[in-house]
C-alpha cells in the first residue's frame, strides 16, 4: 500500500490543563498529519501522558480546542473518541487478566458490533454472523502480531512483553485511524523492542494508521518517528524532525537538567 | 485392499504417486494447515492441481530438468508441494534448516548450485538477499507469505501464488506438458539432496534416489502396518531426512494426511487438536512432556495425586504386558480398564496422544523411565536407529519386542554386520547414492559392495537386538580388554534426575572411574525435604548424605552394566562429585551442552590421577571458574573419592 503523509488529522490548539493549582499542560499546540508517526517526548512528569489523555477525551482541558478529522470539540468522553477512531494502549498494561488473548482482542471489537446483549447471549442469527465476521478480523490481528500460540492463554499468565503485544492487538481491533501508544516498549528487552518496532512500522504501513507515540528510548523514537514534539514542565519546548530535535540546545538542557529560572 | 494395490503398481516417483492418489482417493484430505485459527485442508486432487500449477509456473520462469530448488521454511504444505513440483520437473529439491543463519545457508546453497529458492517468508528472503551476491547460481527467489514483502520489488523475487497464476496460464496452453514431464521420471532419478548437520566439518549433501525413499517407505509401511487413514503432524525440520520419510515419502506411498502446525510455538496445541495416530519425536520432547505431567501432578489435589500414583504403578506392570501381548489376569485387566477411564485416557488426551497407535523415538538414548511411562499408558513407543545415508531406517524394534536399551533388530531389507572394533555396518535398499560432489567422502563411507560405515559402535544382545553404545572412535579398551564406551555409561548415569553431568574414564585403565556433577535443583530439592541445610553447590556436593544418595545411583548403573557380558568389566569402581558444574563458559561443555571430554581430562588431570590411584581417598584442587559477568576466580576444594561396589558377573546378579 502506498503510504503518503496527508492533511492534518488531529489538531491541538492552545491546550491548557490543570488539576487544582497544578498546571499539567500550558498552551500547547501541534498538528498530527494523516499516516505519520508522531512522537511526544520529554523528561518524567513533563505531561506526555496527560497530553494523550486529553486527546482521547479522558481529561478535559480548561482551555483550548481539539479538532479531529475536521470536527472541533471542546469536551468529549473516551467512548466518543473511540467511536470516532482513536484507540490507545496504556503505560501500565490494562488488560482483562482473567480472559484469554482472543477474548481480550474480541473485546476491542465490541464497538463494531451492532447486535445487542440478548442476541449475543443466545448466539443465534445475526449475532452469530457478526461474531464470525469479527472473529475473522481478530484472527487477522493475531496472525499479524504473531501471537497464535497464546490465543487461548489467560492474559495474566503471559510475560510482560507479550501482554503489551496483546494490548496493541486490542487497540488494533477497533480499526483505529489514530493510535495512541503510551510507552509501548517500557520494560522490554532488546529483542522485544525490535519486535515492537517492527509491528509499529507495519501497522503504520500496512493499515495506514496514524500513530502517536510516547517513548523514553531515544533510539527508538528517533528511528520510528517522522516528527516529534518535546514537552518539559507542561510546555512545548520544541517541535520538528528527529534531526532537528537532536541538535536543539533547549531539548538537551531539558534532558540534562539545567536549572529553571522561572 | 486398495492400499496393497497402490503399492504393487509401478509408481516409482513421488509425483507419480501424487497423480495416482488424485485419481484413487481424490476427495480424501492430503494436507491440513492451521491458519487464522482454523484447520484448512487440501484433498489429494487439490494438491495435484497446486503442484501442477506451481511446476508449470516454474518452467515458465526457466526451471529445467536437473536444476536444484532450495526450500527453506517451517513445515508448510506449500513448501512440501514445492519439493514435489521440482521432482515432477526432474529437478532436485534441497531443503535447508530454517533456523540456520545466512552464512550456514551459504555453504549449502553454493555446494548444491541451487538455481531457485522457495522460501516461507520475509525472514528467509532477507537471509538469501544477504548472501545472494556470492551465489552466482541463485537466480530466483520465491516467497510463500506476502507479509512484509511490499517493498521487495527486485525482478528476481516472486510471490508463490503469482508463479502458480503464470503456471495456470501455461497449463491451459500446454495441457499435457505436466503429465509428460512426470512420466519422464524414473525410480533411479535423484529425488532429493539432504545436507547432514555436520558436527564434524562442513555439511555434506546426501543424494537419495526415488527408489531409496519409496522402497524404504514401502518396507516401513509393511513393517508397522500403516494405512491411508493415519494422521501425522509434520513439525520436525524439513531438511531432516526423517521428515522426508514420515511426512512425504510414507504419506505419498500410502496416502495418509499430513498436518502442518500453525507455527512452531503452537505445536503442542495443534498436536492435541489433530491427535496423530502415528508420531515421531526425539527423546527430549517425550522427556519434556513427562516432566510437565509430573510437575502438574505435584500441584494437584491429594486425592487426584494418590489416584494418579496408584494407577501409574499398576500401569507399569499391567500396561506394558498388555501392549506386548503378554497374558494378564482378569482382575488386572479390569483395574487397568478403570485406570483408563480415570487416568490414562484423560492423560493421553492432554498430551495429544489419545489416538496414537505408534510412536517412534530416535537420535539419542531415551531414559528407561520415560520409555516405560509412555508404554504403560498404552502408547506403543518404539526406538529406531537410522541415518540420513540409510534413508532413515537401519534398525527398529518390532512390535512386542521392545526394550528400552536397544534399538531393535535389522529393518526389513537391511543387512547388518559388526567390524572388529564393534563399528556397525549396514547395507539396504535405502543406502544413499553418493555425497554430492564429494567422491572421496562417498568412498570413505560406502564400500563398492554397498556397505555403509555408521561410525557408531554397538553389539547384539542375546535376542539379536542391536545395542548402540557410543561413537566408534570414542570406544576404548580397558587393560583387561573389556570394551569401554564412555557415553553409554554416562547416559545411564544421567538418566538419574540427581545427576546433571558425568564424565567417565576407563580407556587403557585397570578400572573405570567417574567424575559426577550433581543436579543442583533435584538434589537441592531432595536436601530441602530432608531439612539438610547447605550454602551452595560446592557445599551440597561435598555432603556425605549426598554421596550416599549418589552411591545408590552409581551402584544401580553398575548392576545394569553387569547384565551385559561385554560391558560388565567397565563398572564404575571409584567416583567423585565435582565441586562445580561443568560449564560452557569454562570451555568444559559445548554450547549445545555436550561434554568436551579432552578438555575436562586436561583440566582435572589431578582428580583423574587421584581416581586412578586406589590409595587416595581425597584430592585437593584449585580450579578456575568464569562468573556470569566474565570475571574469573579460583575455587579451592578438597574432594572426597568414594568406592562403589561392583558386581562380578551375570550369574551372580541373578542369584542376588
Amino acid at each position: 500500500m502506498e503510504r503518503k503523509i496527508g492533511e492534518t488529522l488531529l489538531g491541538v490548539e492552545h491546550i491548557s490543563l490543570s488539576f487544582g493549582g497544578v498546571k499539567a499542560l500550558t498552551d500547547i499546540s501541534f498538528n498530527i498529519r494523516e499516516k505519520e508517526v508522531f512522537a511526544i517526548i520529554g523528561p518524567n512528569g513533563a505531561g506526555k501522558t496527560s497530553m494523550l489523555n486529553v486527546i482521547n477525551g479522558f481529561y478535559h482541558p480548561q482551555q483550548g480546542e481539539i479538532h479531529f478529522k475536521g470536527l472541533h470539540r471542546k469536551q468529549m468522553r473516551p467512548h466518543e473518541a473511540a467511536v470516532q477512531g482513536i484507540a490507545r494502549t496504556f503505560q501500565n498494561v490494562a488488560l482483562f487478566k482473567g480472559m484469554s488473548t482472543l477474548n481480550n482482542i474480541m473485546a476491542g471489537r465490541n464497538l463494531k458490533m451492532k447486535t445487542n446483549l440478548f442476541w449475543q447471549a443466545l448466539y443465534y442469527g445475526p449475532a452469530r454472523t457478526e461474531e464470525m465476521i469479527n472473529r475473522e478480523y481478530v484472527e487477522d490481528i493475531i496472525d499479524f502480531l504473531e501471537i497464535q500460540s497464546i490465543r487461548r492463554t489467560p492474559v495474566g499468565k503471559l510475560p510482560y512483553g507479550l501482554q503489551k503485544r496483546v494490548e496493541l492487538g486490542r487497540a488494533l481491533a477497533m480499526a483505529p485511524e489514530l493510535l495512541l501508544l503510551d510507552e509501548p516498549m517500557a520494560g522490554m528487552n532488546i529483542e522485544e523492542k525490535q519486535d515492537m518496532c517492527r509491528f509499529i512500522i507495519d501497522i503504520n504501513e500496512q493499515y495506514g494508521t496514524t500513530i502517536v507515540l510516547i517513548e523514553h528510548d531515544m533510539g527508538v523514537v528517533m528511528d520510528l518517528s517522522e516528527r516529534l514534539i518535546v514537552l518539559d514542565y507542561g510546555r512545548k519546548i520544541a517541535e520538528g524532525t528527529p534531526d532537528e530535535i537532536r541538535g536543539n540546545q533547549v531539548v538537551i538542557d531539558a534532558y540534562l537538567g539545567v536549572a529553571h529560572t522561572n | 485392499m486398495t492400499e496393497k494395490k497402490a503399492i504393487d503398481r509401478k509408481l516409482d516417483t513421488i509425483p507419480k504417486l501424487l497423480l495416482d492418489h488424485a485419481r484413487e482417493r481424490g476427495n480424501r484430505p492430503a494436507n491440513r494447515l492451521k491458519n487464522f485459527g482454523i484447520w484448512q485442508s487440501w484433498t489429494w486432487s487439490e494438491v495435484a492441481e497446486e503442484v501442477r500449477d506451481l511446476a508449470c509456473g516454474l518452467v515458465k520462469i526457466g526451471f529445467q530438468r536437473g536444476d536444484k530448488l532450495a526450500v527453506i521454511g517451517d513445515n508448510r504444505p506449500r513448501l512440501y508441494w514445492s519439493m514435489v513440483a521440482a521432482q515432477a520437473l526432474g529437478g532436485i529439491p534441497v531443503p535447508l534448516y530454517q533456523n540456520s543463519v545466512a552464512e550456514e545457508m551459504f555453504h549449502v546453497l553454493e555446494n548444491s548450485d541451487a538455481k531457485f529458492a522457495i522460501v516461507q517468508n520475509q525472514e528467509q528472503t532477507d537471509k538469501l538477499l544477504e548472501i545472494k551476491d556470492r551465489l552466482p547460481h541463485l537466480e530466483f527467489i520465491c516467497y510463500e507469505e506476502p507479509r512484509g514483502m511490499r517493498d521487495y520489488n527486485q525482478e528476481f523475487i516472486f510471490y508463490y501464488k503469482d508463479i502458480q497464476q503464470t503456471g495456470r496460464a501455461f497449463q491451459s496452453i500446454n495441457p499435457d506438458y505436466f503429465l509428460t514431464e512426470v512420466e519422464k521420471g524414473d525410480g533411479s532419478d535423484i529425488s532429493i539432496l539432504l545436507y547432514t548437520s555436520g558436527t564434524t566439518g562442513e555439511p555434506k549433501g546426501v543424494v537419495l534416489t526415488s527408489d531409496n525413499l519409496i522402497i524404504t517407505a514401502r518396507n516401513s509401511i509393511d513393517f508397522d502396518n500403516l494405512t491411508s487413514s493415519e494422521e501425522v503432524l509434520a513439525y520436525l525440520p524439513m531438511a531432516w531426512v526423517g521428515d522426508n520419510i514420515f511426512s512425504l515419502a510414507q504419506a505419498y506411498v500410502i496416502g495418509f494426511c499430513v498436518n502442518c502446525p500453525e507455527n512452531p510455538e503452537t505445536v503442542m496445541t495443534d498436536l492435541k487438536e489433530i491427535g496423530p495416530t502415528y508420531y515421531f519425536a526425539p527423546p527430549a520432547i517425550y522427556e519434556t512432556v513427562l516432566t510437565k505431567v509430573m510437575i502438574r501432578m505435584e500441584d494437584a489435589s491429594k486425592i487426584k495425586r494418590s489416584m494418579f500414583n496408584y494407577f501409574m504403578e499398576l500401569a507399569k506392570t499391567v500396561g506394558i504386558r498388555i501392549l506386548d501381548g503378554k497374558p494378564v489376569s482378569f482382575l488386572e485387566k479390569f483395574l487397568y480398564g478403570v485406570g483408563k477411564i480415570l487416568v490414562y485416557g484423560p492423560l493421553r488426551n492432554n498430551m495429544g496422544l489419545s489416538r496414537t497407535r505408534l510412536a517412534y523415538t530416535a537420535g539419542e538414548a531415551i531414559g528407561p523411565e520415560i520409555f516405560e511411562f509412555f508404554r504403560s499408558l498404552g502408547i506403543n513407543i518404539k526406538q529406531l536407529y537410522g541415518q540420513t545415508e540409510a534413508s532413515v531406517f537401519v534398525c527398529a524394534q518390532p512390535d512386542g519386542q521392545v526394550k528400552a536399551d536397544t534399538v531393535g533388530t535389522a529393518y526389513p531389507g537391511v543387512e547388518l554386520r559388526l567390524a572388529d572394533n564393534n563399528e556397525v555396518f549396514y547395507r539396504s535398499p535405502g543406502v544413499f547414492h553418493s555425497y554430492y560432489k564429494n567422491p572421496e567422502s562417498t568412498a570413505d563411507t560406502k564400500d563398492p559392495e554397498g556397505w555403509v560405515a555408521t561410525g557408531d559402535a554397538g553389539f547384539f544382545d542375546d535376542e539379536g537386538h542391536l545395542k548402540i553404545i557410543d561413537r566408534a572412535k570414542d570406544v576404548g579398551r580397558m587393560t583387561d580388554g573389556t570394551l569401554f564406551a564412555p557415553k553409554y555409561i554416562e547416559n545411564k548415569l544421567k538418566f538419574f534426575p540427581f545427576i546433571k553431568e558425568a564424565v567417565t574414564f576407563g580407556d587403557e585403565k585397570a578400572y573405570a572411574s567417574a567424575v559426577i556433577c550433581i543436579d543442583i535443583e533435584a538434589v537441592g530439592n531432595w536436601a530441602e525435604r530432608r531439612n539438610l541445610a547447605y550454602s551452595g553447590y560446592t557445599d551440597l556436593s561435598a555432603r556425605d548424605e549426598v554421596y550416599d544418595l549418589l552411591q545408590e545411583c552409581v551402584e544401580s548403573v553398575n548392576a545394569d552394566l553387569a547384565r551385559d557380558e561385554k560391558l560388565s568389566g567397565s563398572q564404575i569402581k571409584r567416583y567423585m562429585l565435582l565441586h562445580k558444574e561443568l560449564d560452557a563458559d569454562d570451555g568444559e561443555l559445548t554450547r549445545t551442552r555436550k561434554v568436551r571430554r579432552r578438555i575436562v581430562a586436561e583440566k582435572y588431570a589431578v582428580l583423574i590421577a587421584a581416581l586412578d590411584d586406589p590409595q587416595q581417598t581425597h584430592c585437593e584442587i584449585d580450579s578456575q571458574m568464569t562468573f556470569e559477568d566474565g570475571r574469573t576466580g579460583t575455587v579451592h576444594a578438597n574432594l572426597q573419592i568414594r568406592e562403589s561396589s561392583t558386581i562380578k558377573s551375570h550369574v551372580q546378579t541373578l542369584a542376588a
